[in-house]
Protein backbone atom coordinates (compact mmCIF):
# COMPACT_ATOMS: atom_id res chain seq x y z
CA UNK A 1 0.00 0.00 0.00
CA UNK A 2 2.76 2.25 1.25
CA UNK A 3 2.81 5.38 -0.87
CA UNK A 4 -0.42 5.22 -3.10
CA UNK A 5 -3.80 5.99 -1.76
CA UNK A 6 -5.89 3.44 -2.45
CA UNK A 7 -9.57 4.60 -4.22
CA UNK A 8 -12.10 4.44 -1.18
CA UNK A 9 -9.46 3.96 1.30
CA UNK A 10 -10.71 4.52 4.58
CA UNK A 11 -14.13 3.87 3.66
CA UNK A 12 -16.25 0.30 4.58
CA UNK A 13 -15.06 -1.68 1.47
CA UNK A 14 -17.74 -3.29 -0.57
CA UNK A 15 -16.36 -6.31 -0.06
CA UNK A 16 -13.93 -8.34 2.05
CA UNK A 17 -12.31 -11.30 1.62
CA UNK A 18 -10.81 -13.10 4.93
CA UNK A 19 -8.88 -16.19 4.71
CA UNK A 20 -10.96 -17.45 2.28
CA UNK A 21 -10.27 -21.69 1.21
CA UNK A 22 -11.70 -23.21 -1.07
CA UNK A 23 -10.85 -27.09 -2.32
CA UNK A 24 -11.38 -29.77 -5.36
CA UNK A 25 -11.15 -32.80 -3.91
CA UNK A 26 -7.22 -32.67 -3.06
CA UNK A 27 -6.85 -29.70 -4.81
CA UNK A 28 -6.62 -26.36 -3.30
CA UNK A 29 -8.05 -23.84 -5.78
CA UNK A 30 -7.95 -20.46 -3.04
CA UNK A 31 -5.50 -20.88 -0.32
CA UNK A 32 -6.31 -18.67 2.51
CA UNK A 33 -6.86 -15.79 0.20
CA UNK A 34 -7.73 -12.30 1.64
CA UNK A 35 -7.99 -8.64 0.22
CA UNK A 36 -11.22 -6.03 -0.69
CA UNK A 37 -12.89 -4.49 -2.68
CA UNK A 38 -13.08 -0.26 -2.18
CA UNK A 39 -16.16 1.35 -3.34
CA UNK A 40 -15.82 3.15 -6.47
CA UNK A 41 -12.50 0.62 -7.33
CA UNK A 42 -11.88 -1.50 -10.41
CA UNK A 43 -10.02 -3.85 -9.22
CA UNK A 44 -8.75 -6.30 -11.57
CA UNK A 45 -7.13 -9.63 -11.35
CA UNK A 46 -4.91 -11.28 -12.73
CA UNK A 47 -2.83 -14.29 -13.11
CA UNK A 48 -2.21 -18.28 -14.90
CA UNK A 49 -5.28 -19.79 -15.92
CA UNK A 50 -6.30 -22.08 -13.04
CA UNK A 51 -4.75 -19.71 -10.35
CA UNK A 52 -7.82 -19.15 -8.63
CA UNK A 53 -9.28 -15.97 -10.25
CA UNK A 54 -12.53 -17.41 -11.03
CA UNK A 55 -13.21 -19.21 -8.47
CA UNK A 56 -12.84 -16.34 -6.25
CA UNK A 57 -14.93 -14.33 -8.60
CA UNK A 58 -17.68 -17.10 -7.72
CA UNK A 59 -17.44 -17.10 -4.42
CA UNK A 60 -18.32 -13.58 -4.07
CA UNK A 61 -21.63 -13.91 -5.22
CA UNK A 62 -22.22 -17.48 -3.33
CA UNK A 63 -22.42 -19.11 -7.16
CA UNK A 64 -19.67 -21.21 -5.67
CA UNK A 65 -19.67 -22.99 -2.02
CA UNK A 66 -16.27 -22.56 -0.45
CA UNK A 67 -14.86 -24.61 2.54
CA UNK A 68 -13.06 -22.00 4.85
CA UNK A 69 -12.69 -18.10 5.68
CA UNK A 70 -15.38 -15.91 4.81
CA UNK A 71 -16.25 -13.22 2.68
CA UNK A 72 -18.42 -10.09 3.36
CA UNK A 73 -20.26 -7.74 1.19
CA UNK A 74 -21.32 -4.25 2.19
CA UNK A 75 -19.79 -5.25 5.45
CA UNK A 76 -22.37 -8.90 6.06
CA UNK A 77 -21.08 -11.96 6.05
CA UNK A 78 -22.20 -14.16 2.78
CA UNK A 79 -25.08 -16.18 3.97
CA UNK A 80 -24.91 -20.11 3.98
CA UNK A 81 -28.46 -21.18 2.74
CA UNK A 82 -29.58 -20.83 -0.87
CA UNK A 83 -32.59 -19.07 0.00
CA UNK A 84 -31.00 -15.92 1.55
CA UNK A 85 -27.78 -16.26 -1.22
CA UNK A 86 -30.29 -14.55 -3.47
CA UNK A 87 -31.05 -11.45 -1.80
CA UNK A 88 -26.81 -10.79 -1.95
CA UNK A 89 -27.32 -11.86 -5.41
CA UNK A 90 -29.08 -9.85 -7.11
CA UNK A 91 -27.45 -6.18 -5.59
CA UNK A 92 -24.19 -7.75 -7.32
CA UNK A 93 -23.90 -7.70 -11.53
CA UNK A 94 -22.35 -10.79 -12.84
CA UNK A 95 -20.74 -11.04 -16.71
CA UNK A 96 -19.74 -14.56 -17.88
CA UNK A 97 -16.97 -15.63 -20.22
CA UNK A 98 -19.43 -17.27 -22.52
CA UNK A 99 -21.95 -14.63 -22.32
CA UNK A 100 -24.62 -16.96 -20.80
CA UNK A 101 -27.25 -15.00 -22.41
CA UNK A 102 -30.84 -16.97 -22.62
CA UNK A 103 -31.58 -18.17 -26.08
CA UNK A 104 -35.25 -18.07 -26.20
CA UNK A 105 -35.87 -14.42 -25.14
CA UNK A 106 -35.01 -11.33 -26.97
CA UNK A 107 -32.17 -9.19 -26.38
CA UNK A 108 -35.02 -6.66 -24.66
CA UNK A 109 -36.19 -9.63 -22.82
CA UNK A 110 -33.10 -10.81 -21.58
CA UNK A 111 -32.32 -7.90 -20.08
CA UNK A 112 -35.92 -7.14 -18.34
CA UNK A 113 -36.16 -10.65 -17.42
CA UNK A 114 -34.34 -10.25 -13.60
CA UNK A 115 -36.05 -6.70 -13.34
CA UNK A 116 -39.97 -9.00 -13.98
CA UNK A 117 -39.16 -11.90 -11.94
CA UNK A 118 -36.81 -11.22 -9.00
CA UNK A 119 -38.27 -7.86 -8.42
CA UNK A 120 -41.66 -8.72 -9.39
CA UNK A 121 -41.56 -5.17 -11.85
CA UNK A 122 -44.34 -4.99 -13.89
CA UNK A 123 -43.21 -6.19 -17.77
CA UNK A 124 -44.18 -2.94 -19.23
CA UNK A 125 -41.58 -0.57 -16.58
CA UNK A 126 -38.97 -3.50 -16.87
CA UNK A 127 -38.86 -3.46 -20.83
CA UNK A 128 -38.58 0.31 -20.93
CA UNK A 129 -35.29 0.19 -18.51
CA UNK A 130 -34.51 -2.25 -20.24
CA UNK A 131 -34.43 0.23 -23.73
CA UNK A 132 -32.31 2.36 -21.91
CA UNK A 133 -29.66 -0.03 -20.95
CA UNK A 134 -29.63 -1.52 -24.40
CA UNK A 135 -28.76 2.13 -25.62
CA UNK A 136 -26.46 2.65 -23.34
CA UNK A 137 -24.26 -0.54 -24.21
CA UNK A 138 -25.11 0.69 -28.18
CA UNK A 139 -27.36 -2.04 -28.83
CA UNK A 140 -31.14 -0.45 -29.31
CA UNK A 141 -31.19 -1.73 -32.93
CA UNK A 142 -31.17 -4.82 -31.27
CA UNK A 143 -33.78 -4.95 -28.83
CA UNK A 144 -35.58 -7.70 -30.74
CA UNK A 145 -33.03 -10.07 -31.84
CA UNK A 146 -32.60 -13.24 -30.26
CA UNK A 147 -28.69 -14.13 -29.06
CA UNK A 148 -28.06 -16.83 -31.84
CA UNK A 149 -28.34 -13.67 -34.44
CA UNK A 150 -25.77 -11.19 -32.64
CA UNK A 151 -22.18 -11.36 -32.87
CA UNK A 152 -20.28 -12.18 -29.91
CA UNK A 153 -19.54 -8.48 -29.08
CA UNK A 154 -23.02 -8.07 -29.13
CA UNK A 155 -24.12 -10.41 -27.21
CA UNK A 156 -21.77 -9.79 -24.53
CA UNK A 157 -22.69 -6.47 -24.25
CA UNK A 158 -26.22 -8.10 -24.03
CA UNK A 159 -24.88 -9.29 -20.84
CA UNK A 160 -23.61 -6.66 -19.45
CA UNK A 161 -26.68 -4.41 -19.70
CA UNK A 162 -28.46 -7.64 -18.41
CA UNK A 163 -26.75 -7.36 -15.19
CA UNK A 164 -27.07 -3.61 -14.84
CA UNK A 165 -30.38 -4.01 -15.02
CA UNK A 166 -30.86 -4.73 -11.63
CA UNK A 167 -28.76 -1.73 -10.34
CA UNK A 168 -25.89 -3.19 -8.70
CA UNK A 169 -23.64 -1.92 -6.10
CA UNK A 170 -20.88 -4.05 -7.69
CA UNK A 171 -20.01 -5.47 -10.90
CA UNK A 172 -17.95 -8.83 -11.66
CA UNK A 173 -16.82 -9.39 -14.80
CA UNK A 174 -15.49 -13.25 -15.11
CA UNK A 175 -13.09 -13.00 -18.35
CA UNK A 176 -15.63 -10.91 -20.23
CA UNK A 177 -13.47 -10.98 -23.73
CA UNK A 178 -11.73 -14.59 -23.47
CA UNK A 179 -14.45 -16.23 -25.88
CA UNK A 180 -14.57 -13.29 -28.09
CA UNK A 181 -13.21 -12.53 -31.77
CA UNK A 182 -10.34 -10.23 -31.75
CA UNK A 183 -12.20 -8.05 -33.45
CA UNK A 184 -15.26 -7.22 -31.07
CA UNK A 185 -12.87 -7.21 -27.75
CA UNK A 186 -12.91 -3.13 -28.35
CA UNK A 187 -16.59 -2.43 -28.18
CA UNK A 188 -17.06 -4.51 -24.75
CA UNK A 189 -13.97 -2.98 -23.20
CA UNK A 190 -15.05 -0.12 -24.07
CA UNK A 191 -18.73 -0.26 -22.23
CA UNK A 192 -16.40 -1.71 -19.24
CA UNK A 193 -14.42 1.94 -19.49
CA UNK A 194 -17.63 3.52 -19.26
CA UNK A 195 -19.30 2.05 -16.48
CA UNK A 196 -15.85 2.06 -14.77
CA UNK A 197 -15.36 6.25 -15.50
CA UNK A 198 -19.27 6.61 -14.51
CA UNK A 199 -17.94 5.00 -10.99
CA UNK A 200 -19.05 1.48 -11.04
CA UNK A 201 -17.37 -0.81 -8.62
CA UNK A 202 -15.96 -3.56 -10.68
CA UNK A 203 -13.88 -7.06 -9.88
CA UNK A 204 -12.43 -7.96 -13.10
CA UNK A 205 -11.09 -11.33 -13.71
CA UNK A 206 -9.24 -10.75 -17.53
CA UNK A 207 -6.29 -11.68 -19.56
CA UNK A 208 -6.24 -8.40 -20.96
CA UNK A 209 -3.28 -6.42 -19.57
CA UNK A 210 -4.04 -3.20 -21.41
CA UNK A 211 -7.29 -2.74 -19.90
CA UNK A 212 -6.59 -3.58 -16.78
CA UNK A 213 -3.56 -1.41 -16.75
CA UNK A 214 -5.40 1.85 -18.10
CA UNK A 215 -8.91 1.18 -16.38
CA UNK A 216 -8.28 -0.96 -12.95
CA UNK A 217 -7.56 1.13 -9.93
CA UNK A 218 -5.68 -1.98 -8.05
CA UNK A 219 -4.46 -5.06 -9.76
CA UNK A 220 -4.11 -8.82 -7.71
CA UNK A 221 -2.08 -10.80 -8.92
CA UNK A 222 -2.97 -14.76 -8.30
CA UNK A 223 -0.88 -18.21 -8.98
CA UNK A 224 -1.69 -21.41 -7.26
CA UNK A 225 -4.94 -20.05 -5.02
CA UNK A 226 -2.86 -17.50 -3.68
CA UNK A 227 -2.32 -13.87 -4.09
CA UNK A 228 1.17 -13.38 -5.33
CA UNK A 229 0.72 -9.30 -4.97
CA UNK A 230 -1.31 -6.59 -4.87
CA UNK A 231 -0.95 -2.68 -5.72
CA UNK A 232 -1.54 0.31 -8.28
CA UNK A 233 -1.11 -0.62 -12.11
CA UNK A 234 1.64 1.31 -12.11
CA UNK A 235 3.40 -0.44 -9.35
CA UNK A 236 2.36 -3.79 -10.74
CA UNK A 237 2.86 -3.36 -14.26
CA UNK A 238 6.36 -1.33 -13.73
CA UNK A 239 7.82 -2.44 -10.79
CA UNK A 240 6.62 -5.80 -9.72
CA UNK A 241 8.55 -7.12 -6.98
CA UNK A 242 7.41 -10.54 -7.41
CA UNK A 243 9.15 -12.70 -9.45
CA UNK A 244 6.16 -15.12 -10.08
CA UNK A 245 4.74 -11.97 -11.36
CA UNK A 246 7.23 -11.18 -13.88
CA UNK A 247 7.38 -14.91 -14.93
CA UNK A 248 3.58 -14.41 -15.58
CA UNK A 249 4.23 -11.02 -17.98
CA UNK A 250 7.18 -13.12 -19.48
CA UNK A 251 4.93 -15.68 -20.54
CA UNK A 252 2.50 -12.88 -22.18
CA UNK A 253 5.14 -11.35 -23.85
CA UNK A 254 4.74 -8.36 -21.82
CA UNK A 255 7.60 -6.48 -21.32
CA UNK A 256 6.78 -5.35 -17.98
CA UNK B 1 -58.12 -62.04 -57.12
CA UNK B 2 -61.32 -59.33 -56.63
CA UNK B 3 -61.09 -56.81 -53.79
CA UNK B 4 -64.10 -55.72 -52.45
CA UNK B 5 -63.86 -52.11 -50.06
CA UNK B 6 -67.70 -52.27 -49.90
CA UNK B 7 -67.39 -53.72 -46.16
CA UNK B 8 -65.84 -50.39 -45.44
CA UNK B 9 -67.32 -48.14 -47.03
CA UNK B 10 -70.84 -49.55 -45.93
CA UNK B 11 -69.09 -49.27 -42.07
CA UNK B 12 -67.44 -46.19 -42.47
CA UNK B 13 -69.60 -44.88 -39.75
CA UNK B 14 -68.26 -47.52 -37.32
CA UNK B 15 -64.72 -47.41 -38.42
CA UNK B 16 -64.68 -43.24 -38.11
CA UNK B 17 -65.60 -44.08 -34.15
CA UNK B 18 -63.19 -46.02 -33.86
CA UNK B 19 -60.64 -43.65 -35.40
CA UNK B 20 -62.09 -41.36 -32.81
CA UNK B 21 -61.86 -42.66 -30.33
CA UNK B 22 -58.03 -43.66 -31.13
CA UNK B 23 -57.16 -39.77 -31.26
CA UNK B 24 -58.89 -39.49 -27.98
CA UNK B 25 -56.90 -42.13 -26.39
CA UNK B 26 -53.89 -41.34 -28.29
CA UNK B 27 -54.14 -37.52 -27.25
CA UNK B 28 -55.56 -38.23 -23.60
CA UNK B 29 -52.82 -40.83 -22.96
CA UNK B 30 -50.03 -38.39 -23.86
CA UNK B 31 -51.76 -35.78 -21.72
CA UNK B 32 -50.89 -38.02 -19.23
CA UNK B 33 -47.60 -38.88 -20.28
CA UNK B 34 -46.49 -35.61 -20.52
CA UNK B 35 -47.97 -34.69 -17.03
CA UNK B 36 -46.35 -37.58 -15.44
CA UNK B 37 -42.95 -37.72 -17.52
CA UNK B 38 -42.51 -34.31 -16.80
CA UNK B 39 -42.87 -34.13 -13.00
CA UNK B 40 -40.84 -37.62 -12.68
CA UNK B 41 -38.03 -35.78 -15.63
CA UNK B 42 -37.73 -32.71 -13.06
CA UNK B 43 -37.72 -34.90 -9.89
CA UNK B 44 -34.88 -37.25 -10.76
CA UNK B 45 -32.41 -34.34 -11.75
CA UNK B 46 -32.79 -32.37 -9.12
CA UNK B 47 -34.83 -34.14 -6.26
CA UNK B 48 -32.80 -36.08 -3.50
CA UNK B 49 -31.40 -39.70 -4.39
CA UNK B 50 -33.49 -41.45 -2.06
CA UNK B 51 -36.39 -39.71 -5.04
CA UNK B 52 -34.06 -40.60 -7.79
CA UNK B 53 -33.27 -44.56 -6.78
CA UNK B 54 -37.34 -44.91 -6.16
CA UNK B 55 -38.07 -43.13 -9.87
CA UNK B 56 -35.72 -45.27 -11.40
CA UNK B 57 -36.82 -48.44 -10.56
CA UNK B 58 -40.34 -46.73 -11.86
CA UNK B 59 -38.82 -45.91 -15.32
CA UNK B 60 -36.65 -48.88 -15.90
CA UNK B 61 -39.41 -51.16 -14.97
CA UNK B 62 -41.79 -49.42 -17.93
CA UNK B 63 -38.96 -50.06 -19.97
CA UNK B 64 -38.51 -53.49 -19.40
CA UNK B 65 -42.36 -54.58 -19.31
CA UNK B 66 -44.00 -54.50 -22.77
CA UNK B 67 -47.10 -52.00 -22.89
CA UNK B 68 -48.94 -55.86 -23.51
CA UNK B 69 -48.46 -56.86 -20.06
CA UNK B 70 -49.06 -53.54 -18.74
CA UNK B 71 -52.39 -53.15 -20.50
CA UNK B 72 -53.57 -56.37 -18.98
CA UNK B 73 -52.20 -56.22 -15.65
CA UNK B 74 -54.80 -54.36 -13.76
CA UNK B 75 -57.49 -56.85 -15.08
CA UNK B 76 -55.08 -59.65 -13.46
CA UNK B 77 -55.11 -57.67 -10.21
CA UNK B 78 -58.84 -57.52 -11.10
CA UNK B 79 -58.97 -53.36 -10.79
CA UNK B 80 -62.34 -52.96 -11.63
CA UNK B 81 -61.91 -50.17 -14.85
CA UNK B 82 -63.55 -49.81 -18.24
CA UNK B 83 -61.55 -50.18 -21.16
CA UNK B 84 -60.81 -47.21 -21.75
CA UNK B 85 -59.90 -46.02 -18.53
CA UNK B 86 -57.49 -49.04 -17.96
CA UNK B 87 -55.86 -48.29 -21.26
CA UNK B 88 -55.57 -44.45 -20.54
CA UNK B 89 -54.00 -45.26 -16.98
CA UNK B 90 -51.88 -48.12 -18.55
CA UNK B 91 -50.37 -46.09 -21.59
CA UNK B 92 -50.00 -42.67 -19.65
CA UNK B 93 -47.93 -45.36 -16.64
CA UNK B 94 -45.80 -46.79 -19.97
CA UNK B 95 -44.93 -43.56 -21.82
CA UNK B 96 -44.97 -41.73 -18.88
CA UNK B 97 -41.30 -43.37 -18.09
CA UNK B 98 -40.49 -42.42 -21.82
CA UNK B 99 -41.17 -38.84 -21.48
CA UNK B 100 -39.62 -38.47 -17.97
CA UNK B 101 -35.93 -39.67 -19.51
CA UNK B 102 -36.80 -37.05 -22.26
CA UNK B 103 -37.27 -34.53 -20.03
CA UNK B 104 -34.16 -35.49 -18.22
CA UNK B 105 -32.10 -35.71 -21.08
CA UNK B 106 -33.45 -32.26 -22.04
CA UNK B 107 -32.55 -30.22 -18.73
CA UNK B 108 -29.18 -31.98 -18.24
CA UNK B 109 -28.53 -31.00 -21.76
CA UNK B 110 -28.44 -27.18 -20.88
CA UNK B 111 -25.04 -26.18 -19.75
CA UNK B 112 -24.87 -25.31 -16.17
CA UNK B 113 -23.59 -22.05 -17.16
CA UNK B 114 -27.51 -20.67 -17.96
CA UNK B 115 -28.04 -21.80 -14.21
CA UNK B 116 -25.51 -19.87 -12.83
CA UNK B 117 -26.40 -16.47 -14.98
CA UNK B 118 -29.65 -16.95 -13.58
CA UNK B 119 -29.06 -17.35 -10.34
CA UNK B 120 -26.75 -14.25 -10.39
CA UNK B 121 -29.39 -12.69 -11.25
CA UNK B 122 -31.19 -13.46 -7.85
CA UNK B 123 -33.95 -15.94 -9.23
CA UNK B 124 -35.01 -18.60 -6.92
CA UNK B 125 -33.99 -22.28 -8.03
CA UNK B 126 -38.15 -22.50 -8.73
CA UNK B 127 -37.44 -19.43 -10.90
CA UNK B 128 -34.43 -20.90 -13.15
CA UNK B 129 -36.05 -23.84 -13.57
CA UNK B 130 -39.70 -22.50 -14.63
CA UNK B 131 -38.19 -19.56 -16.82
CA UNK B 132 -34.87 -20.42 -17.91
CA UNK B 133 -33.89 -23.99 -18.37
CA UNK B 134 -37.24 -25.72 -19.10
CA UNK B 135 -38.51 -23.36 -21.78
CA UNK B 136 -34.94 -24.49 -23.66
CA UNK B 137 -35.21 -28.09 -22.25
CA UNK B 138 -38.48 -28.35 -24.14
CA UNK B 139 -37.23 -26.93 -27.23
CA UNK B 140 -34.39 -29.53 -27.45
CA UNK B 141 -36.51 -32.34 -26.12
CA UNK B 142 -39.44 -31.61 -29.79
CA UNK B 143 -37.42 -34.66 -31.83
CA UNK B 144 -38.24 -37.22 -29.04
CA UNK B 145 -41.05 -36.06 -28.03
CA UNK B 146 -42.11 -36.27 -31.66
CA UNK B 147 -41.34 -39.51 -31.68
CA UNK B 148 -42.77 -40.79 -28.43
CA UNK B 149 -46.53 -39.13 -29.77
CA UNK B 150 -46.05 -41.16 -32.87
CA UNK B 151 -45.26 -44.31 -30.60
CA UNK B 152 -48.58 -43.24 -28.68
CA UNK B 153 -50.86 -42.77 -31.28
CA UNK B 154 -49.47 -46.68 -32.80
CA UNK B 155 -49.51 -48.10 -29.28
CA UNK B 156 -52.96 -47.10 -28.75
CA UNK B 157 -54.14 -50.10 -31.62
CA UNK B 158 -52.74 -52.31 -28.35
CA UNK B 159 -55.24 -51.57 -26.37
CA UNK B 160 -57.25 -53.79 -28.83
CA UNK B 161 -56.65 -56.72 -26.55
CA UNK B 162 -58.29 -54.95 -23.73
CA UNK B 163 -61.44 -54.01 -26.19
CA UNK B 164 -61.36 -50.19 -26.57
CA UNK B 165 -63.18 -49.90 -29.49
CA UNK B 166 -60.65 -47.75 -30.81
CA UNK B 167 -59.80 -48.12 -34.63
CA UNK B 168 -57.71 -51.93 -34.71
CA UNK B 169 -60.89 -53.16 -32.54
CA UNK B 170 -63.29 -51.72 -35.38
CA UNK B 171 -61.25 -52.82 -38.14
CA UNK B 172 -61.37 -56.85 -36.24
CA UNK B 173 -64.90 -56.49 -36.06
CA UNK B 174 -65.89 -55.55 -39.70
CA UNK B 175 -62.82 -57.69 -41.18
CA UNK B 176 -64.46 -60.72 -39.28
CA UNK B 177 -67.91 -60.15 -40.10
CA UNK B 178 -67.17 -58.94 -44.12
CA UNK B 179 -64.67 -61.68 -44.77
CA UNK B 180 -62.47 -58.91 -45.98
CA UNK B 181 -59.73 -58.63 -43.74
CA UNK B 182 -57.43 -57.58 -46.80
CA UNK B 183 -59.90 -54.71 -47.63
CA UNK B 184 -60.66 -53.58 -44.59
CA UNK B 185 -56.66 -53.97 -42.80
CA UNK B 186 -55.28 -52.50 -45.84
CA UNK B 187 -57.66 -49.08 -44.73
CA UNK B 188 -56.79 -49.32 -41.37
CA UNK B 189 -52.95 -49.13 -42.50
CA UNK B 190 -53.50 -46.48 -44.73
CA UNK B 191 -55.48 -44.17 -42.10
CA UNK B 192 -52.72 -45.06 -39.48
CA UNK B 193 -50.52 -43.21 -42.09
CA UNK B 194 -52.29 -40.50 -43.08
CA UNK B 195 -52.90 -39.54 -39.28
CA UNK B 196 -48.84 -39.98 -38.58
CA UNK B 197 -47.15 -39.05 -41.42
CA UNK B 198 -48.49 -35.33 -40.58
CA UNK B 199 -47.79 -35.36 -37.10
CA UNK B 200 -44.27 -36.25 -37.58
CA UNK B 201 -43.64 -33.88 -40.39
CA UNK B 202 -45.37 -31.33 -38.52
CA UNK B 203 -42.97 -31.56 -34.97
CA UNK B 204 -39.68 -31.54 -37.50
CA UNK B 205 -41.16 -28.37 -38.86
CA UNK B 206 -41.92 -26.52 -35.70
CA UNK B 207 -38.71 -27.80 -34.21
CA UNK B 208 -36.59 -26.03 -37.06
CA UNK B 209 -38.43 -23.28 -36.60
CA UNK B 210 -37.88 -22.83 -33.27
CA UNK B 211 -34.52 -24.97 -32.68
CA UNK B 212 -32.40 -21.47 -32.39
CA UNK B 213 -34.32 -21.15 -29.39
CA UNK B 214 -32.97 -23.66 -27.22
CA UNK B 215 -28.93 -23.29 -28.28
CA UNK B 216 -27.14 -21.80 -25.52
Amino acid sequence: MTAYARIGAGTQPVIVYHEVVKRYGSFTALDRVSGQVNRGEVVCLIGPSGSGKSTLLRCTNALEPFDGGRVLFDGVELPRAESEARHVRRRMGMVFQNFELFPHMTALDNVAVGRVTVLGEAKAAARKRARSLLAKVGLSDKEASYPATLSGGQQQRVAIARALAMDPEVMLFDEPTSALDPETIGEVLNVMKQLADEGMTMVVVTHEMTFARRVGNWIIVFDHGRIVEEGPPAQIFDRPREQRTKDFFSHLGWGG
Amino acid sequence: MDFDFSPVVTNWRFLASGLVLTIVLALASMTGATLVGTAVGIARHYGPRWLGLVLALYIDSMRAIPVLVVLVLPMIVDIQLSPFATGLVALTAHLGAYVAEIVRAGIASIRPGQTRAALALGMSRVQVVRKIVLPQAIVRMLPAYGSILSITIKDTAIATVIAVPELMRQSETIAAQSFRPLEVFTTTMLVFFLLLFPVTRGVDAVYRRVQHLGRS
